[in-house]
């Protein structure tokens, strides 16, 4: 055995020995305290990072229903739907329409600036007189301080990991502070979710990939932008220039 | 001697099975006595509601991923990891907590104590376990995700775009990797 313990119990429960090492491993396993705590340690280690990380629907599922016995045992204000946010939203819609042509403009050489829209965080106002965690993230947001967004969104996406507006927000942070992975991981999730936030999450995967230079990824996830929703044309644009 | 479980673990598997009648009765039980907790100690119905929701997935977790078992009453368990939970909330908050940590209201058995702590511990590890888990390169976490989607290695393997062999040789450096980084965090 030329490495270490921990290297050496990992290939065993990954299956990655030949038999005869395998053998060898399962001997001194009998005998060797410190291996057998390696060995129990890694147990662990897969425990954590499935309850961690594994997708569990049931989990999903229980937390829909605890949601909804909250609204119920915690006593909400309903949530009063006022034209207000409505205004808002298409004031908004406008505004990122407008830096939208803007940054879009042609004369403007480089890709990823010509089509990448951080686009503004928009929240719909809850009722409630007072500044929400949400509304201090989205002015975050919206003054390109990505990292202090990230901070309270990450809180709240922990919260409420359901919700597709925080988890494509929080994933948006993810991208700029260059935790790529991470948030195109997320992005996925939202992606193959049924939100509104669906093709967004295709955009800003293929705008995280434009960044990296990966134009077949770059292309792959522009594809998957369907027709008639708000990013399709700029889409279908950069596939042909791509 | 081995302890034995108390009938309440029926509870443990409502939420297990995300039983809603069984759950809305723990809300029945237990949802009134949290808000008033918190709220009585620097909080309000919201935090109360996230504190509740939360206590109640760690026990999902720790029942799914665990195996816990409860050897003592349901009601007093959770009342008592959710105010521990909001108590370490109020630290990270830097409020004092008013009250003091012995509960009047309740007869709070040794075991509940036990219990209650073990959940906390385990809360903790994961997250201990978690941010390692950050601190590994993209690839390494890319691999180990992969993996916990629960389909055939191969299938994995595929996606990835590598051999088997290749991601097994892989996937047990990274593992071994994270573990030594778990290692350096203790």
């Amino acid at each position: 055995m030329a490495e270490d313990k921990i290297t050496w119990t990992a290939r065993f429960v990954e299956g990655d020995l030949s038999e005869a090492e395998m053998a060898e491993f399962e001997a001194q396993l009998q005998t060797d305290a410190e291996l057998q705590q390696h060995l129990e340690n890694y147990r662990q280690l897969q425990q954590n990072l499935r309850q961690q990380l594994a997708p569990d629907a049931v989990r999903e599922a229980l937390q829909q229903t605890l949601g909804k016995l909250n609204s119920q045992y915690f006593g909400h204000e309903t949530q009063v739907l006022s034209l207000k946010p409505i205004i808002k939203w298409a004031s908004g819609i406008a505004a990122v329409l407008a830096i939208g042509l803007f940054i879009w403009a042609p004369w403007r050489g480089n890709l990823y600036q010509q089509y990448h829209v951080p686009g503004q965080m928009l929240v719909a106002e809850r009722g409630a007189a007072s500044e929400t965690e949400l509304d201090k993230a989205a002015s975050f947001y919206n003054d390109g301080k990505y990292a202090e967004a990230k901070s309270i969104l990450e809180k709240l996406y922990s919260k409420d990991s359901q919700n597709a507006q925080l988890s494509y927000y929080y994933a948006q942070t993810l991208l700029a502070t260059g935790r790529v992975e991470q948030g195109r991981e997320l992005l996925t999730t939202v992606y193959n979710g049924e939100s509104a936030f669906k093709y967004d999450a295709a955009y800003a995967i293929a705008m995280s990939y434009l960044k990296t230079g990966q134009k077949t990824e770059c292309k792959s996830w522009l594809q998957k932008i369907a027709k008639g929703t708000t990013h399709y044309q700029k889409a279908t644009d950069l596939i042909q220039k791509l | 001697m081995a302890k034995t479980v108390h009938p309440d673990q029926r509870y443990l598997l409502a939420l297990l099975n995300n039983d809603a009648q069984l759950i809305n009765e723990i809300y029945k039980k237990c949802a009134g006595k949290v808000k008033s907790f918190v709220c009585f100690n620097n909080g309000d119905a919201n935090d109360a509601e996230d504190i509740f929701q939360e206590a109640l997935v760690d026990v999902y977790n720790q029942a799914k991923y665990k195996g816990l078992e409860l050897t003592c009453p349901f009601e007093p368990f959770l009342l008592l990891v959710c105010k521990r939970k909001w108590l370490n909330e109020l630290k990270k908050r830097a409020v004092l907590p008013v009250t003091k940590e012995e509960d009047s209201l309740l007869h709070i058995g040794e075991d509940t104590f036990e219990q209650a702590e073990q959940l906390e511990k385990q809360q903790e590890q994961s997250k201990l376990f978690l941010k390692a888990f950050e601190k590994l390169g993209e690839r390494c976490q890319e691999i180990i995700r992969w993996s916990l989607k629960g389909e055939a290695q191969e299938k994995v393997a595929e996606a990835l775009g590598v051999t088997y062999g290749y991601l097994r040789k892989k996937k047990s450096e990274c593992m071994a990797s994270l573990m030594k980084l778990v290692q350096l965090n203790k």
